[in-house]
């Protein structure tokens, strides 16, 4: 009998997979409880979920979420593109270095790399807030971006660009017309993978928000310290069925789009493309 | 002067320390098929690159229809190449493909279609129009490849190993629909390939090269039956060649000591001095096979080896005591000499043609 048939492992990954798994569970059982105590049911109802959306703290911390979120992702995809564009044609050592500094950002923990943006900007007087928030997101979301958009420009025939020059578009439009579009699956994924990673940061935001509007994990994990109440399953159901959409989405189209990509290797390409054109 | 559709001037191209191209004059007329041919590494592909303008000459001048191309960057040149991964434009239809670089030329909606739907008829893919690259055969694709660079009227289409992704049925079509082409559409093509078959069956003329060298320059027929060189004898199909040395020589023939054989007259290019080191080419169809030893003549005594039959001819391999191995070719049918036979072999003296050795 091998290890992975022995009823103890099985017994042991079902109990595992039960605890990782039960608190979800609950919370999502709970958001629909009218139960205060959360203790028994006590009936369906969307109450909490009413109350939720109208708590003016969560509303706004949504909002800055969501604004983080989205400046931040955008930002990385710039610096994943045009890291992408030079390292094409870099020389292997400079290539190595950039490399490096890349999965050392995914690597070292999040709190050093929070803590020390966060020393840097008082150093040079940056003020905490809003903006800081956005850039020490995006030091660590381009760092996943990166990686996505490298691959895939990775697996692009050189020759299309040439082609592209050789029918007359100038470099500019051969960017736009050609390596784009090419790209244009991985940069999806790798914006929306950017997002979700943003959407759920506690540790980066609690370092940099100074004064500013806490975003909504922040916002959260200050409801909790305070008292523990229904609105807050009903917060959490609806931030992870959001967070799955996204990636669900972020997954399919990027998987999507490197299969076909892979079916005709002269140049990648596929499904995701068509939606640019 | 330059009424060449191509004229490569004094033109060297290294990389660091590699001299891809060593001083090329080349001229390639308006409206001819003109091959490029030679081994990897021998700086095809680069000459054609820097006639595209995707790679600029170390030193030299390029000029294309007239104008010298220093400078010009690619998308302004009126050149258009056929790559050899095709490099098809994957999130486009065939009619974007082949309209790519009508667009970017600003030609107008209604231009646009009738000429894209002159190219397809040309190349006939009429009703692939919608369909993507990826869901084409490979000829299909190669004929997109085709189409999408000679809508734009290019003054030379530039076409780097085109056939070389197709298997051999296929390529052997193309070959004959690329020579139909051309003559239908009358523009100059400027052909890579290492395939020297390929080039034979098509090209008006064909540029020998090796080393970054131009080797020779010529028809097929000059190329095949009178080599310049050496390489070019070897390259250009199979070639029997013997050492010898000029005794005399003029009106281009000589008489040659060759090595274990004796003096013979052989034709050869006309220059060439007395005392000369020289090697006597004799293409195997042109060497004779005699099963009885003949009396005199220029028979020269071999052994069979084997034979391997090819259909339309027969090859036999021979060895000879003073030539070592010689190949011979012929057509028809009687029966094969068996490995072992002694036999003798000759060659007509117009048949054979002189290179320095």
């Amino acid at each position: 009998m091998s290890i992975r048939r022995h009823p103890f492992a099985a017994s042991l990954s079902l109990l595992i997979l039960i605890f990782l798994w039960l608190p979800l569970v609950v919370v999502a059982v709970n958001s629909l409880n009218s139960e205060t105590l959360m203790a028994s049911w006590g009936g369906f109802t969307t109450r909490w979920f009413r109350m939720a959306w109208s708590d003016e703290n969560v509303r706004s911390g949504l909002k800055t979420t969501l604004l983080i979120a989205g400046a931040s992702s955008l930002l990385s995809l710039v610096v994943a593109v045009s890291g992408a564009l030079w390292w094409r044609h870099a020389s292997p050592k400079a290539r190595a270095v950039y490399d490096g500094l890349i999965y050392a950002r995914i690597i070292l923990p999040e709190v050093v790399f929070a803590t020390a943006i966060f020393f840097l900007f008082i150093k040079i007087h940056f003020g905490l807030g809003l903006t800081a928030m956005i850039i020490g997101h995006t030091v660590w979301n381009s760092a996943y971006a990166a990686i996505i958009v490298q691959a895939r420009m990775a697996g692009l025939d050189p020759a299309l660009e040439e082609a592209a020059a050789d029918l007359g578009a100038t470099p500019w439009r051969t960017f736009r017309r050609v390596t784009l579009s090419a790209l244009m699956p991985a940069i999806i994924a790798a914006g929306l993978l950017a997002f979700t990673f943003s959407f759920d940061d506690v540790v980066t935001s609690l370092f940099l928000q100074g004064t500013a509007q806490s975003p909504l994990p922040v916002v959260i994990l200050g409801m909790i310290r305070f008292r523990i109440t229904p609105e807050i399953n009903a917060i959490g159901l609806l931030v992870m069925l959001f967070t799955v959409a996204i990636m669900s989405f972020a997954v399919i189209s990027y998987a999507t789009a490197g299969a076909l990509g892979r079916s005709s290797r002269r140049g990648g390409g596929g499904s995701m493309l068509d939606m640019y054109r | 002067m330059s009424d060449a559709a191509v004229d490569i001037r004094a033109v060297e191209k290294r990389f660091g320390d590699l001299v891809a191209v060593r001083h090329l004059d080349l001229r390639i007329q308006a409206g001819e098929f003109f091959s490029i041919i030679g081994p990897s590494g021998c700086g095809k592909t680069t000459t054609l690159r820097m006639i595209a303008g995707f790679e600029d000459p170390t030193s030299g001048t390029i000029l294309v229809g007239g104008s010298e191309m220093t400078g010009v960057r690619p998308y302004r040149r009126p050149v258009n190449t056929v790559f050899q991964s095709y490099a098809l434009f994957p999130h486009l239809d065939v009619f974007e493909n082949i309209a790519f670089g009508l667009r970017e030329a600003r030609v107008g909606k209604a231009d646009v279609r009738a000429r894209v739907a002159e190219a397809v008829s040309l190349v006939q893919l009429e009703g692939r129009e919608n369909a993507r690259p990826r869901q084409l055969s490979g000829g299909q694709q190669q004929r997109v490849a085709l189409a999408r660079a000679l809508v734009n009227r290019p003054e030379v289409l530039l076409l780097d190993e085109p056939l070389g992704a197709l298997d051999l049925k296929l390529r052997t079509d193309m070959q004959s629909q690329l020579k139909d082409l051309q003559r239908t559409v009358g523009v100059t093509f400027c052909y890579v390939t290492h395939d020297q078959g390929e080039a034979f069956s098509m090209s008006d003329r064909i540029a020998v090269m090796n080393l970054g060298l131009l080797e020779q320059l010529g028809t097929p027929e000059e190329i095949y039956h009178r080599p310049a060189s050496q390489f070019v004898a070897d390259f250009v199909g199979t070639a029997n060649q013997f050492q010898g040395t000029i005794e005399s020589g003029a009106d281009g023939v000589y008489s040659v000591a060759i090595d274990g054989v004796g003096t013979r007259g052989v034709p050869g290019p006309a220059g060439l001095a007395s005392g000369s080191k020289v090697s006597v080419v004799v293409r195997p169809e042109n060497l004779a096979i005699a099963e009885q030893p003949a009396n005199g003549g220029n028979g020269l005594a071999a052994t069979v080896v084997d034979t391997a039959f090819l259909g339309a001819e027969r090859t036999v391999r021979l060895n000879s005591a003073m030539l070592g191995d010689l190949t011979s070719s012929a057509r028809g049918a009687g029966p094969a000499p068996e490995p072992g036979t002694a036999v003798q072999v000759t060659w007509a003296e117009h048949h054979a043609w002189l290179v320095p050795a």
